[in-house]
């Protein structure tokens, strides 16, 4: 890895441009698809007219299927595995267990936490739908009914699946093939100053307090995961095609599993059907592929089913939250502290690369200049699946913003203040920035009350507030509430100082290489899982380097053609790789001065390039001019004498500091008191990511995002009984948003350019996510407030929100007596 | 999961619904879903097993044999027994142990336990036949402890407990109907059989 660091805080020669880089007051674009255009999509041709290759289209000679035995139970010990009945059977090739795994090593793989996780059950099962057993088989079928016939002798023991109770004294030992760990305990953090904010608490004129559980979700990306995996006896070489969000991440941890050199590993990522963080770990199946794949020298395949999906890869959150609030009379927030109680499953296998236990969790002072602040956490082992950070959340900073955003709501109603004055009362000053919060982080820059100014009058704020009070006062059977966030994200990871994957730190790389006929192929560390990675990275080329955009591809997911990067997820592939590609393109443009000056005729530090035009002249005289077309051709065919020929540039951009998107989410609910049922009567989304390179891409981003958050308030939560079995844990009980309960989204955006990325860009991919839970929540509960109504838990399904207007007297009783007449044949069918 | 219950079978003495009930093909004939029930040894191989088609319960069979086959305590009995729980369909191979008989009372418990395709379950299950209070019929109580997990597990309460309910309102009535067979033929059937369980 290349790319040493001067400090934490370097700055590339490139980072800054001549000429100030794009300008956000213009954002024209030019005509050529560069900044601020709306450029089609260039991989949509592909994906709508089915022509998209997923792993599972990815089809070799010879190649054999993996079907994995999966645990019925959460929590048992393994006695015995009798493969003899599968093996017998016509199609099956292999049954390995891990005792097969064991011989080459493969039975145990890291987590991205140091932890150790089984790749098939050796001893004891912790979780259930556990890998216990892979079968190989010639066709999916054939390895799918080799599977039911892998006898498993299990010796079961008692569960526990709440972090709570897995904390308890006589609670069952997850992990008792871990020396010195006596209790399920993993372990404690904190940040702040407790002794500073315990101080601020005792003085305060008021606080508040809230509990709060953010449930247990899963990514549940469309494409489940899955792998093609190809060992070459003759090459000595292992080529896995994968769903993966960081394919060169993977690769160096799979040479680092398997003993593979890493040269002799190729992990290819190709069109990946969502990810949403689902796809960072590695998961056992993988490992198994190629595992099978080794010792049977023939290509097999693992594609896991939904149920399989949701049950054993890696969920989002489950933090069981208590906030607290320290503030003056008139709504001055002076002191935050939060508690936390994390359910990490049955190992720590978190997919996150920060240096930070929880994550970013340490945002939660948000968007407000808070003087003192203090959290503590505590994480426990349960038998659940592992996991707690994937999900479209900048590793934890999706909790952290719901807990601040409900616990401003909480204060407001108890100082019985309008929500948005209150915010405005304690937003970070526009002028602070650079700005550095009480837990540490440094915010590059903001203007939060221009984004919520600017969602209130979209929102048409001021008359939902009056149609509210006059339902109140007219006891209508429908319930007006307005749910505010103004939240602030920390993407774009990040600083060696902050963040790195197995040490390797997380920078991220562009190789940009220009063709002597004047088009240009980018390659990029990171990969796309539907983010529309080849237009925007080719809108960053076309701007810097003034090519018209269609002559512009981009390559990612190949690690074998790929410079190495650290992947997609966290909202960080704009603001790394993005600056990367800008980084690169600008030192093309200057090698391209060298030869405009030599084609020209002028001395070098006489070339101009000109950001309007794209094109390159010799200062004073205009007329004199040369495109980069007409360059990249004398690149190769008449390159100065003192230049290598060729027209390429590679950057490693390591980032000086992470970048912060912020946004003002307005909600609009109607509750209806009969049924409980919550409509959307308005939902606005003022976005500010900074210098904007595709609008048509982050608005299909942003709509994304706040359907995912819908499906967050509203209807999701990963489930279990007390035996451990996963009772939310396919489609029919985990319960995603359709188009149905999705309703028109209102989106703005304001300007704020980040000061240090090169081209003003900050990550945007989770805004929406982490941005819109809260603001849906504040929206019910305000609609119940005025009944004293304080919090309402995740998911609030019908059920939920009509108990809760039960129990503070707002429920109504449906107003005609409906009497239901079955008629005669009112007995249920017999099937 | 609990599940218990009663059933009536008017003008079926008790003796003679402990006698069908002790049948393993009488009881696997009104088991909808259930292929087999057979005594098994460590020998057993569920692969090769294949049921003996058509055999006849009483009143047909001779009562020798119904009362050789007869459950026996101690005994395991291997069960192929396929379950439709909401789309899933799957085939569990079960094996029961019938732990306790009592002859004098009509109590018979049992143990089993299965696996299929990503859900196993085991169970804790008992009988008790009564004499009815206003009649001349039998009053069963029946009662079933189990534990599940996997698939079918997933699929929570809500949808598994009206299938337990349904199997087992089948089982009774299918029995009833055997039972009202029985009851037409020659009473000393009955009475010989009884005499050979004693």
């Amino acid at each position: 890895m290349s790319s040493e660091p001067d400090t934490p805080d370097a700055e590339t020669e490139y980072q800054h441009d001549d000429d100030g880089g794009p300008d956000p007051e213009k954002h024209c674009g030019h005509g050529r698809g560069g900044m601020g255009e709306e450029v089609t999509r260039k991989e949509d041709k592909r994906f709508i007219t089915g022509r998209g290759n997923y792993v599972d289209d990815i089809k070799k000679p010879g190649m054999l299927h993996c079907e994995i035995v999966r645990s019925p139970h959460a929590h048992a010990r393994i006695e015995e595995i009798d493969g003899s009945r599968a093996e017998a059977m016509d199609g099956v090739v292999a049954v390995l267990t891990a005792e097969d795994l064991l011989e080459h090593d493969l039975a145990t793989m890291p987590t991205l936490m140091d932890d150790t996780q089984d790749v098939l059950v050796n001893e004891k099962v912790k979780f259930q739908s556990q890998e216990v057993a892979a079968v190989i088989a010639t066709d999916r079928y054939a390895a799918k009914d080799g599977a039911q016939k892998v006898e498993v002798d299990y010796d079961v023991l008692d569960p526990v699946v709440d972090a709570e109770e897995a904390l308890e004294e006589d609670a069952p030992l997850v992990r008792d093939e871990l020396e010195d760990q006596e209790d399920n305990h993993i372990f404690d953090w904190d940040t702040g100053d407790k002794e500073a904010t315990e101080t601020v608490f005792d003085e305060a004129a008021v606080t508040v307090e809230e509990d709060m559980l953010y449930q247990r979700l899963h990514p549940a990306p469309i494409e489940t995961c899955g792998a093609v995996a190809d060992w070459d006896p003759g090459m000595d070489k292992m080529t896995v095609h994968m769903t993966s969000q960081a394919p060169h991440a993977h690769r160096t941890l799979f040479s680092q599993v398997s003993g593979i050199p890493e040269h002799k590993v190729r992990i290819v990522s190709p069109d990946v059907g969502g990810g949403f963080g689902n796809k960072v770990p590695i998961y056992p199946g993988y490992v198994v592929a190629a595992a099978a794949s080794y010792v049977l020298e023939e290509p097999v395949k693992w594609i896991e089913e939904r149920s399989e999906n949701i049950q054993t890869t890696g969920f989002a959150r489950d933090y069981d939250m208590t906030g607290e609030l320290a503030a003056t009379e008139d709504g001055v927030i002076e002191g935050v502290k939060v508690d936390v109680l994390a359910n990490h499953g049955a190992y720590n296998a978190a997919a996150q690369p920060s240096k930070f236990p929880a994550g970013f969790f340490n945002i939660f002072t948000g968007s407000y200049d808070i003087e003192a602040a203090y959290g503590s956490l505590t994480a426990a082992f349960t038998n659940t699946a592992p996991g707690g950070v994937a999900y479209r959340c900048s590793f934890r900073v999706t909790e952290a913003v719901y807990l601040i955003e409900r616990m401003v709501k909480v204060l407001a109603d108890e100082l019985e203040m309008d929500p948005a004055e209150i915010r405005r009362r304690n937003f970070i000053p526009s002028d602070a920035f650079p700005y550095e919060s009480a837990t540490g982080w440094n915010y590059d820059s903001g203007d939060y009350e221009k984004a919520l100014d600017k969602a209130l009058e979209m929102a048409d704020y001021d008359h939902y507030r009056e149609e509210q009070q006059r339902r109140i006062e007219e006891d209508a059977d429908k319930l007006i509430g307005i749910g505010i966030s103004s939240f602030t994200e920390v993407v774009g990871a990040g600083p060696g100082k902050q963040c790195d994957i197995a040490g390797i730190e997380m920078f991220d790389s562009a190789d940009l290489r220009v063709n002597p006929t004047g088009n240009a192929v980018l390659r990029v560390g990171v990969q796309t899982q539907g983010q529309g990675h080849e237009t925007t990275f080719a809108q960053i080329v076309a701007e810097e380097l003034g090519m018209d955009v269609d002559s512009i591809t981009v390559e990612h997911g190949d690690t074998d053609t790929e410079p190495y990067g650290l992947g997609t997820y966290g909202s960080r592939s704009t603001p790394v790789a993005g600056a990367a590609a800008a980084v690169a393109a600008r030192k093309v443009r200057d090698k391209a001065k060298s030869i405009a000056a030599n084609e020209l005729e002028a001395a070098e530090e006489d070339i101009e390039w000109e950001r309007e035009s794209g094109e390159f002249h010799v200062a004073g005289a205009p007329d004199r001019s040369i495109t980069i077309t007409e360059i990249a051709a004398g690149a190769y065919m008449n390159h100065p004498g003192d230049e290598e020929p060729g027209l390429e540039a590679v950057n490693y951009y390591d980032p000086p500091e992470m970048t912060y998107p912020f946004g003002s989410y307005i909600v609009i609910v109607e509750i209806d008191r009969e049924t409980g049922e919550v409509d959307f009567e308005k939902f606005v989304a003022v976005d500010d990511c900074g210098n904007r390179i595709n609008p048509m891409i982050i608005e299909g981003q942003i709509h994304g995002g706040l359907a995912q958050g819908i499906g967050t308030a509203m209807l999701e939560k990963v489930t279990y009984d007390d035996n451990g079995n996963v009772t939310g844990g396919d489609f029919m009980n985990y319960l995603l948003p359709t188009a149905n309960e999705i309703p028109n989204f209102d989106t703005g955006h304001t300007v704020t350019p980040s000061p240090h990325h090169p081209i003003g860009a900050k990550g945007v991919g989770e805004s929406p996510t982490v941005g819109s839970p809260p603001a849906i929540v504040n929206a019910v509960v305000d609609a119940m407030s005025h009944a004293g109504v304080t919090h309402v838990e995740m998911p609030m399904t019908p059920d939920v929100v009509w108990e809760t207007l039960d129990e503070v007297g707002l429920a109504h009783q449906p107003a005609h007596n409906v009497e239901f007449d079955l008629g005669d044949d009112a007995e249920p069918a017999d099937d | 999961m609990k599940f218990d219950g009663e059933f009536e079978l008017d003008g079926v003495p008790p003796e003679k619904a402990w006698v069908v009930l002790s049948d393993p093909i009488a009881v696997r004939d009104s088991l909808k879903g259930c292929q087999y029930i057979t005594p098994m040894d460590d020998e057993f191989e569920w692969d090769t097993y294949e049921p003996e088609a058509d055999i006849p319960t009483l009143p047909e069979a001779e009562a020798d044999d119904v009362a050789a086959r007869a459950f026996r305590s101690g005994q395991d009995y291997a069960a192929l027994m396929q379950v439709g729980v909401g789309s899933v369909k799957p085939k569990f191979e079960t094996t029961v142990t019938i732990e306790d008989r009592d002859e004098e009372e009509f109590i018979m418990t049992a143990t089993g336990s299965g696996s299929a395709s990503g859900s196993s379950f085991s169970m804790e299950s008992g009988m008790h036949i009564h004499p009815q209070e206003d009649g001349d019929g039998s009053r069963i109580e029946w009662w079933t402890e189990a534990d599940i997990s996997g698939r079918i597990a997933q699929l929570g309460g809500r949808v598994i407990n009206p299938v337990a309910n349904k199997i087992v309102n089948n089982f009774f009535t299918s029995i009833e109907s055997q039972m009202t067979d029985v009851e037409e033929t020659d009473s000393g059937v009955t009475d010989k059989i009884r005499g050979m369980f004693g």
